[in-house]
């Protein structure tokens, strides 16, 4: 089915096929929630991809080395949610080089060791508290912050190991210590800039 | 600075629902209940250690709901199941099954209690497809 609702222009000379089924051609542009979406699920599959391959196989499995928040005095991986987050920061400082390119994203919590990744708009507040209380749904809004509208999505991010719960519930700095595994403990906001 | 093939259009998907589903909601009442003893406290530890995870399918968690992850495990050795529970187990895709569900505070026959509702509840749901 040849998707009728674009606004990203794909330039591409190839047709692309989502994963639902749908085709566009080159020249026809993408629904902002479809690239939202497209963008979560390649940072979730090779999140996934690093935890599976790299830290649980040699971690865990294989126990030839160790992953630590402190990984350059450990000598160690860096963590999931660390990989996560230095990929956000590198996308950000590359994406300013590329006029097209215009989104960001971040991992952030409302029980955040750091501080700096708590929420600090409302629509950020609102679905990461969406995301906690509706396990298995995504956010989707809109805002406006200095002038410029954005659609803001919010997908969320679960403890899938005993390390990610103990760790935060251990952690010196942490407001929460009483995740279990399986539980949303913050989420992944992606911002694209819109007209209007 | 806003990309320019970006329009107004986005708007209307919006209006439509400002939130959407990847899964479905599931919440504890939706669950069934089996009426012996063991299930009844097997339901409840599952609950509260297990569906975190096999309710939804995080880190390739085989959900019990979904029949297609269950049928080749429903007929192997519970012992095997009960084996990876309470040990841990690593996938072939390096899944990872962390040991007691991650809660070392559960004895081996509350794990046991929890997998054996979840078989419970995964034969439910092939019976239910096969129908």
């Amino acid at each position: 089915m040849k998707h009728s609702s674009l606004v990203i222009s794909i330039s591409a000379a190839v047709s692309i096929t989502a994963a639902s089924g749908n085709v566009y051609a080159a020249g026809d542009t993408v629904p902002v929630k479809a690239m939202a979406d497209a963008l979560h699920l390649v940072m979730d599959s090779d999140r996934t991809i690093y935890t599976r391959k790299i830290v649980n196989r040699l971690v865990k499995k294989e126990k030839v080395i160790k992953a630590s928040e402190h990984f350059d005095d450990d000598k160690a991986l860096v963590l999931p949610a660390q990989m996560f987050r230095f990929g956000s920061e590198l996308v950000q400082k590359r994406a300013k080089k590329l006029p097209d390119v215009n989104f960001s994203y971040s991992l952030q919590s409302l029980w955040p060791i750091n501080k700096q990744n708590a929420p600090k708009t409302k629509a950020e507040k609102d679905g990461l508290k969406f995301v906690a209380d509706n396990k298995g749904k995504n956010y989707y809004t809109e805002e406006t912050l200095g002038g410029q509208k954005y659609f803001t999505a919010v997908y969320a991010d679960t403890g899938v190991a005993p390390v990610c719960v103990s760790c935060h519930n251990k952690h010196k700095d942490t407001p929460k210590n009483d995740f279990k595994i399986g539980d949303v403990m913050g989420g992944v906001v992606i911002r694209i800039p819109i007209d209007g | 600075m806003p990309h320019r093939g970006i329009t107004l259009i986005m708007h209307l998907l919006l209006l439509t629902s400002s939130v959407m589903t990847t899964a479905n909601a599931t919440n504890d009442s939706e669950f069934i209940k089996f009426e012996t003893a063991n299930l009844i406290e097997g339901r409840k530890l599952w609950l509260d250690n297990c569906k975190g995870c096999h309710a939804y399918g995080t880190a390739g968690a085989p959900v019990p709901m979904v029949s297609d992850e269950w049928k080749h495990r429903v007929i192997k050795d519970r012992a095997v199941l009960y084996d990876h529970a309470i040990n841990g187990f690593f996938g072939p895709d390096d899944t990872m099954m962390p040991e007691r569900g991650g809660n070392e505070n559960l004895t081996d026959k509350q794990v046991k209690f929890a997998v054996d509702y979840m078989l419970m509840l995964a034969k439910h749901y092939l019976n239910e497809q096969s129908n």
